[in-house]
Parts: structure tokens; C-alpha cells; sequence
């Protein structure tokens, strides 16, 4: 059974029909493997329609248990009809297990991959967007001061204008507008700055394909397919954590544009909530 | 995952238990009417009214055909699973705290409370015919714990049912000899209360809940402590997998505490944790108070807790948790 609750002032024709302030009748509908129940209710001075739609599933038992299944109901809950009744069962909000991993641990992985590729030799592996460093922009030491994203300009700028002070820099090009999105590790959760967005998915994309898809860029931590409640089929996009930030980079610039299922993928970082929940 | 939430108590659940298929799932709380619910989809399929009291214990025997149940109105009672109808009543001197149906179903056993000058006790009865006059039949086996400090809080049968196990209040584990009648072993592991134990899937080892912020896995074949699961509040319950090596451990504050204290510091989530590297790898919240029963379906796709806030939540795992692997 899934269950889906929708609450809904009722509509102004339904409210002049009943003006004695009688309630509707509730209604059960039965549809293509659904059960509608719609009530109505006071809560205060508004009259509230409730929908609930049920879905019915068939499935096959041993013997012991579906003669259980046709007990009838006793005690308290001897009045109640086939289904469950809503007052004792309710579907919970949506929870998530919370998987714990000792963030110590991840950073010094990190680590040690960055010493890896450095002990390569190339020394070009790693390299800042902000000062050109040998480091991540997350890391960057200018990162949080007036400095940030400085370095390069005032080379580029000085030739051309050597005794001008003020130099016009693009929005995406000024402190803080590309790393607060996705590359400061302060902004929104850690979790996200691995995340990456895979969207122009087709409809019957399943979460192993996207898996396919990204594997090869690197260990994932969380893969999260935009899915219809009902019909299971993907939305169009999806949502995949990675475990280095790395490898999410290298996934992004690999697959974005990347043709699958005769459609054009869209890839980006996961952009952090607006509002958090958590 | 969407929980289902299951609300037939008015007060905080006590136990709760599932069938040996697992389609039904059993509890009880402190008002007087332990529940049925059918697991699949929250619908409950009754009440078993007659208790005066809050109940303490509840167990069913592996033909779903009997339901027994010890209170706080000191009396121990027998009902039938499918019409929820009492069958056996036997009145004890104080309140029945525990109740186990042993391994073939043919005998029961219950534990009561040290209570107005009453000594805690352990009652073996045979309920192979149960009707009006079990309440004046004598019990097969019965002992009577004297040291004044250990009451029994958890009993499990063992080895079949040539050996019993008990957990006490003040931390320590007792292995009895049944036929003998007689204790054969005793460890003291834990420092406080164990609320209460369960066995693993096949039997051989079984996991503790105590008081003192720890669950423990034994070896039950000579009581040897295996792994301990350290957490940072009292843990009221633990279980273990039936398919993976997972232990889920439930608990919280104190529920004399949880007034003073948001839900985030309580810490009532149901934490789950790796049964041999002790590590924790995942919590699921929910519960507005601790955690006093969890549960693990006997196909190991689900699992339910019941907590002080009065709640019973059956979770069905995310597919994202069968393909969890711990790193290490």
C-alpha cells in the first residue's frame, strides 16, 4: 500500500450545494488498481476535503499467512473496514537513512591523493582557479581575502593599463560569485560539494544505468534518481554524491554534453538547498 | 523510505515483536491493550483487551496461535491470536515484567517484580492446554531470586529449552539449567539494568540493551563476550540482522529526562551499527522520545521500533541499504 495524502479546501460550488452545513457523504471509488477515499471534515470553521488514494497490490504468500490475512478484525479495531483504517495507520514523512562516515578519514584520503598525482611529477594535475596555485580552490589560502581571485587579473591588467587602480572584473569573475556556488566547503553541506546534477535524462532511465554512466569517474557515495511517485518513471533527472571532489569534476567535464539515449546530458554541480532542512 | 506510522497506543510502547513469518507484528504499551498489526501495511487487525494495566511483555509462539502477555496489574495472560480473545489468566504476587513462549511453544515462562515484600521470580508453566483452570496449576519450574538487588529484566531460552538465560537489573547475566532447576553460570558485563535481548537468526549469539549506554554481543554457547556497541545515551533495545552483519541499537534519555532536553539533543534515532568492527555506519530519526522496542523483520527487509512517544514505525529499507557495504 502507498498512500498519498492531499488536503484541499473544498471548492465554493460544493460549499453552496451543502449550505445547512452538513458534510458530503464520504466516498470510496475503486480505478485501475486504485482506492480513492475522499472524506470531509471540519477543522475549525473550514470545511476540509481529504483525498486518499490507496493503491491495491496482490501478492503471493504461503498458506499460513494469507489464512492470517483473512482473520477478522477484533477488539478496537473490530469496526473497521478492509485497509487500513487512518486514524491508527499513518504514512510517515519521507526519512532517510543517515550514513555515517568518519569525515577525518575522508579528508585524508583526499589527501593522499593529492600527493599521488604531485609525486607523478605533472605538476600541472592540480591547480587553483583562483591563484594558479598548486592546490584546490577549496584550499586556496587566498580564498577568504580581499586577495582572492586577484593574482591573475593584476598580471592581465597590469600591461594594459599600468597606472589604473580600478579594473573592471565580469560578476562570474568576482570573489566569492563561482566558489560560494559550489566550492566553498562552508556554504550548504559538506555533502554537496560532491554532488553533482545529471539532468535531459530520458523516461525510462533506470538508477543502473546512471550508475554505469559515472562509475568510471570514481567511487559513489549516494546515487538519487528523480522518480514519479506512481508510474516509477524517471523525472529527467538525477542526483549522484561522489566520494572525492575530483572525481565529480572529472564526471562533470566528461559526460556533460555526453549523448545517452539520444538525448543530450546536461551535467553540473549539484547546486546547494535553499532552504535547509536539516 | 516512508514509514508507517502506527498509533493504536495512548502511552509509550513497551515491546513489540513479530510473528516467526513476519507478517504480523505485535505490541504493547503502557495503556492496557496490546495491538496487532498486519506488517505490510500498518492495517491493524485488533486489540486484546483485558489487562488493567500497563503491559509490560509480550511474546507469540511460532504458529501465530497464541499471544502471551505479563502487566503491571500482576497478572499474566493468555490469548488467542485470531479472535483476540483471553484464553488463561494466572494472577502473580507482583508485576509480571517479562514472558517468553519457549522454543516448541509447549511452556512459557515469566518473570515478576520484586515488589510489596514479595521476592522477583521466575515461573515455568505448561501451556500445552490452556483453559479456565491454568490459573490454578502449578508451575512447572519455579525460582525465586533472593539477592535483594537483582531483579530479572530480559530472559531468553536457550538451547532449545535445555537452558534459560536471564538479564538483571543490576548488569549481570544468569545461564540456568532447566531440568536441574539450578544456575549453571553467571557473568556480570554490563553495570546497570539490560532492558532487553535478542537472539541472531540461527541462535548462537544474542545481544544485550543495558542501562549503561552499551549493547553487547555474546557467544551463547559459553557466554563469552564477543563486541560491544558503545553509544552515549542508555540503549532500551538492540537487534541483530537476519541477513546482514548489522545490529540496530534503540534508546535515548531517560523519559524522566526527555523534557528537558530538544529532540535533537535526545538523540532518539535508531542507530545502526556494524556487528563485528562495532563501528556505527547509519541512524534513522523519527521518534519524538527514546526508542523502547526495536525489531527486525525475519526477512531482514525491514524493521520496526516503538518508542515512549506511543508510535510503532515500520521502516522498509531503501535499496540504497542493501548495497551499502562498509569500507574498511
Amino acid at each position: 500500500m502507498g498512500a498519498l495524502e492531499e488536503l484541499k479546501s473544498s471548492r465554493w460550488a460544493d460549499e453552496v450545494e451543502l449550505e445547512g452545513g452538513a458534510l458530503p457523504p464520504s466516498t470510496e471509488v475503486f480505478e485501475n488498481g486504485h482506492k480513492i477515499l475522499t472524506e470531509y471534515k471540519y477543522e475549525g470553521d473550514k470545511k476540509i476535503k481529504i483525498v486518499r488514494t490507496y493503491k491495491i497490490e496482490k501478492r503471493k504468500f504461503s498458506k499460513t499467512i494469507a489464512v492470517r490475512k483473512t482473520w477478522k478484525k477484533f477488539g478496537e479495531s473490530a469496526n473497521d473496514k478492509p485497509g487500513p483504517n487512518p486514524a491508527t495507520t499513518i504514512v510517515a514523512e519521507e526519512v532517510y537513512m543517515h550514513y555515517i562516515t568518519s569525515k577525518e578519514e575522508d579528508n585524508k584520503q583526499e589527501d593522499d591523493g593529492l600527493d599521488k598525482l604531485k609525486a607523478m611529477g605533472d605538476k600541472n594535475v592540480v591547480k587553483c582557479r583562483t591563484c594558479s596555485g598548486d592546490h584546490w580552490t577549496s584550499m586556496c589560502p587566498w580564498k577568504d581575502t580581499a586577495m582572492a581571485g586577484g593574482k591573475d587579473e593584476k598580471k592581465a591588467a597590469e600591461p594594459s593599463k599600468p597606472g589604473g587602480g580600478t579594473k573592471y572584473i565580469p560578476p562570474n569573475m568576482r570573489e566569492g560569485a563561482t566558489r560560494t556556488r559550489s566550492d566553498n566547503p562552508n556554504s550548504g553541506r559538506r555533502d554537496d560539494t560532491t554532488a553533482i546534477r545529471i539532468a535531459n535524462l530520458s523516461e525510462d532511465t533506470t538508477e543502473q544505468e546512471i550508475e554505469d554512466l559515472v562509475k568510471p569517474y570514481g567511487p559513489i557515495h549516494k546515487l538519487f534518481l528523480a522518480k514519479d511517485k506512481n508510474t516509477q518513471l524517471c523525472k529527467g533527472f538525477g542526483y549522484i554524491h561522489f566520494k572525492f571532489k575530483n572525481d565529480a569534476a572529472k564526471a562533470i567535464e566528461k559526460l556533460h554534453g555526453h549523448g545517452h539515449n539520444h538525448l543530450i546530458l546536461t551535467v553540473e554541480w549539484s547546486k546547494p538547498q535553499t532552504h535547509n532542512n536539516n | 523510505m516512508k514509514p508507517l506510522m502506527l498509533h493504536g497506543h495512548e502511552r509509550a510502547i513497551t515491546q513489540i515483536k513479530y510473528n516467526r513469518e513476519g507478517d504480523l507484528l505485535f505490541s504493547s504499551s503502557k495503556d492496557n491493550k496490546p495491538n496487532v498489526w498486519y506488517s505490510l501495511n500498518g492495517e491493524r487487525l485488533g486489540t486484546f483487551n483485558g489487562h488493567q494495566g500497563a503491559v509490560w511483555c509480550i511474546d507469540v509462539d511460532w504458529t501465530t496461535s497464541r499471544l502471551i502477555s505479563g502487566g503491571g496489574d500482576n497478572s499474566f495472560r493468555i490469548w488467542d491470536c485470531e479472535t483476540g480473545k483471553e484464553i488463561g489468566n494466572i494472577e502473580a504476587k507482583s508485576s509480571v515484567r517479562t514472558c517468553l513462549f519457549s522454543y516448541s511453544g509447549n511452556m512459557a515462562m515469566y518473570t515478576t517484580d520484586r515488589a510489596m515484600r514479595n521476592n522477583c521470580e521466575i515461573f515455568v508453566i505448561d501451556v500445552r492446554t490452556v483453559d479456565s483452570s491454568i490459573s490454578q496449576a502449578q508451575p512447572i519450574l519455579r525460582i525465586p531470586i533472593e539477592s535483594s538487588d537483582t531483579r530479572v529484566s530480559s530472559v531468553l531460552w536457550d538451547n532449545l529449552e535445555d537452558t534459560f538465560i536471564t538479564g538483571h537489573e543490576d548488569g549481570a547475566i544468569f545461564q540456568w539449567d532447566f531440568k536441574a532447576g539450578k544456575m549453571v553460570k553467571s557473568i556480570k558485563e554490563h553495570s546497570l539494568l539490560i532492558n532487553d535481548m535478542q537472539w541472531n537468526k540461527d541462535g548462537t549469539l544474542f545481544i544485550t540493551a543495558s542501562k549503561d549506554n552499551t549493547a553487547k554481543l555474546f557467544d551463547a554457547s559459553d557466554l563469552s563476550l564477543l563486541k560491544t556497541y558503545k553509544t552515549e545515551r542508555p540503549v532500551n533495545s538492540a537487534a541483530i540482522s537476519p541477513i546482514f552483519d548489522h545490529v540496530v541499537l534503540g534508546g535515548g534519555q531517560d523519559a524522566m529526562d526527555v523534557t528537558t532536553t530538544s529532540t535533537r539533543v535526545g538523540k532518539f534515532d535508531s542507530r545502526f551499527f556494524h556487528m563485528v568492527f562495532e563501528e556505527e555506519f547509519g541512524r534513522v530519526k523519527g521518534h519524538f522520545g527514546p526508542i523502547n522496542s526495536v525489531a527486525f523483520h525475519p526477512d531482514g527487509k525491514s524493521y520496526s521500533s516503538g518508542g515512549e512517544d506511543g508510535y510503532v514505525r515500520v521502516h522498509n529499507f531503501d535499496p540504497p541499504y542493501f548495497e551499502y557495504n562498509f569500507d574498511y
